[in-house]
């Protein structure tokens, strides 16, 4: 058991890892074709992250309702709408339209999805002008510079700002391909070195908590 | 003068809802019109477009839901006016399994209008999963990785894919994208390695992530937000709901600024006042 609880997984990790970093820089036929399998075989891996992202949802909601936990209604509305949605679903084999009349899974989808996830976004609006109120203070000289420059990019990227003082478009571009640009790339590049390190550390056995089971694996 | 501040720095923020409220409603109802001005990230896009020849092939990536759809939608519907105009074949996608609906009424929408017609003008693929995997999958063979567009209709021998065996035969690809898997994605297992031009419309809260990634030459043009929908639309000389949402945008950025600065004047009032006080 311990052989296909660990030694098998590491090995595929080990072969599949430097296999397809190596396949990367071959264009023969045979790793073109091996790539063109192996990238249907993860999109049919992908596609079971869906169902077990439904199984884990059903759990995380039904612990909630059994142990009636503070916000637990909350997890029956979460179930009822689901199952609405899953039965739908069925019932409209999928489709959103069928010869270009609207199914019922269409209809949940245009008046209930689509206005309720733009009200959730929209609402943001609101909170971020209540929060920038309350937080956006000149505390130190820090976060005075950061106050300027959100000032000047909030001017410079409407056209109200660009009438009454024009140079703001100027400053809000500069600030955005220089300064901003300078800083993510830094960020980026850490992040990039991070992951190729870690990945390293999958394909060579070293970082195994994939694995699951403790820091014994 | 300290208690006044001290009031109005702990002001219900129902307040401040309504101020928000007002600043997207009245210019709404009463817009000013003010003039947009052309980024040259958002023209680099236009331009590249403009500059395709007819019938060459657009593939343009829905990434984002209806979360999004305010600053999103206008972009896809000003890019697909000008893919039409230009009498591009348009092949469109998503990879958010929840924008689907959204990106196929989009699609359907700009495509009825413009009198185009599915299957020989342009083609809505759907949704698969896999995001690196699947564009991958798309770069080898985009008739295995989809087999039939969002029709269930077989992708193999329809006109509008006439000559086209993978993503190396796109000549440009914009993806629309609200996060991940977005543009980034793209670029990494796309654009890097099966060598097609492309470029990114996003919201405007990712946009100035994507900068370093314009600025290399990675992508070759970027639409920013509201703002830069509004940019495209003036572009095409057809203007839409992004610049009808400028004027709201406008009205809401100078309350927030006028709202900062007022907390500020508070702030350092009762700072020093505590000043003199100590």
């Amino acid at each position: 058991m311990i052989f296909l609880k660990r030694q098998l997984p590491l090995a595929v990790t080990f072969v599949m890892g430097v296999a397809f970093a190596i396949q990367y820089y071959i264009p023969h036929p045979v790793s073109e074709e091996a790539i063109t399998n192996v990238s249907k075989w993860m999109q049919i891996i992908s596609g079971f992250a869906l169902a077990l992202g439904l199984a884990s949802i059903f759990h995380v909601h039904a612990v909630k309702i059994k142990r009636q936990v503070p916000g637990w209604g909350y997890s029956i509305v979460l179930y009822a709408a689901m199952l609405a949605t899953i039965i739908v679903g069925f019932w409209s084999k999928g489709e959103t339209r069928v010869n270009g009349a609207q199914t019922a899974l269409g209809w949940l989808y245009d008046y209930s999805m689509v206005p309720l996830q733009g009200t959730m976004f929209s609402i943001l609006a609101f909170f971020i002008a209540s929060a920038a109120y309350r937080a956006f203070r000149a505390r130190s000289r820090e976060a005075s510079v950061l106050l300027v420059a959100a000032v000047l990019v909030m001017m410079g990227r409407v056209p109200l700002g660009q009438f009454l003082l024009p140079w703001t478009w100027d400053v809000t571009q500069w600030l955005l391909n220089v300064v901003n640009s300078a800083v993510r790339r830094a960020i980026l590049i850490g992040v990039s070195m991070g992951q190729v390190a870690l990945s390293l550390k999958i394909i060579l056995g070293i970082e195994r908590a994939y694995l699951g089971g403790g820091r014994d694996q | 003068m300290k208690d006044f501040a001290r009031r109005m720095i702990g002001i219900d923020r129902r307040i401040i809802f309504l101020l928000i409220a007002a600043a997207v409603l009245l210019p709404l109802l009463r817009p000013f019109g003010l003039p947009i001005k052309i980024s040259p990230e958002v023209r680099a896009v236009y331009d590249y477009i403009e500059a395709l020849p007819e019938r060459s092939v657009f593939l343009l990536s829905f990434d984002f839901d209806p979360s999004s759809k305010p600053e999103l939608e206008p972009q896809a519907v000003a890019l697909l006016r000008h893919a039409f105009r230009k009498n591009l074949r348009v092949i469109g996608m998503t990879h958010w399994l929840t924008g689907t609906g959204l990106a196929d009424d989009i699609f359907s929408r700009v495509a009825a209008e413009m009198g185009r017609e599915r299957g020989k003008d342009y083609v809505f693929l759907g949704w698969s999963p896999g995001a690196g995997s699947l564009v991958i999958a798309m770069g080898q063979d985009l008739y295995k990785a989809f087999p039939s567009d969002y029709q269930k209709t077989p992708t193999q021998g329809m006109p509008v894919l006439e000559g086209v065996k993978s993503l190396r035969d796109v000549n440009y690809m914009v993806s629309l994208a609200a996060g991940n898997p977005g543009i980034e994605m793209w670029y990494v297992f796309g654009k890097d390695k099966y060598r097609f031009e492309m470029a990114g419309g996003s919201t405007g809260v990712i946009a100035p992530g994507l900068y370093p990634f314009l600025r290399s030459g990675q992508i070759n043009g970027l639409i920013g937000g509201l703002q830069g929908a509004a940019e495209y639309e003036t572009l095409i000389k057809r203007k839409g709901t992004a610049t009808a949402g400028m004027d709201a945008q406008s009205a809401t950025h100078f309350v927030i600024i006028v709202l900062v600065f007022l907390c500020n004047v508070f702030y350092f009032v009762l700072r020093g006042e505590e000043g003199k006080s100590n």
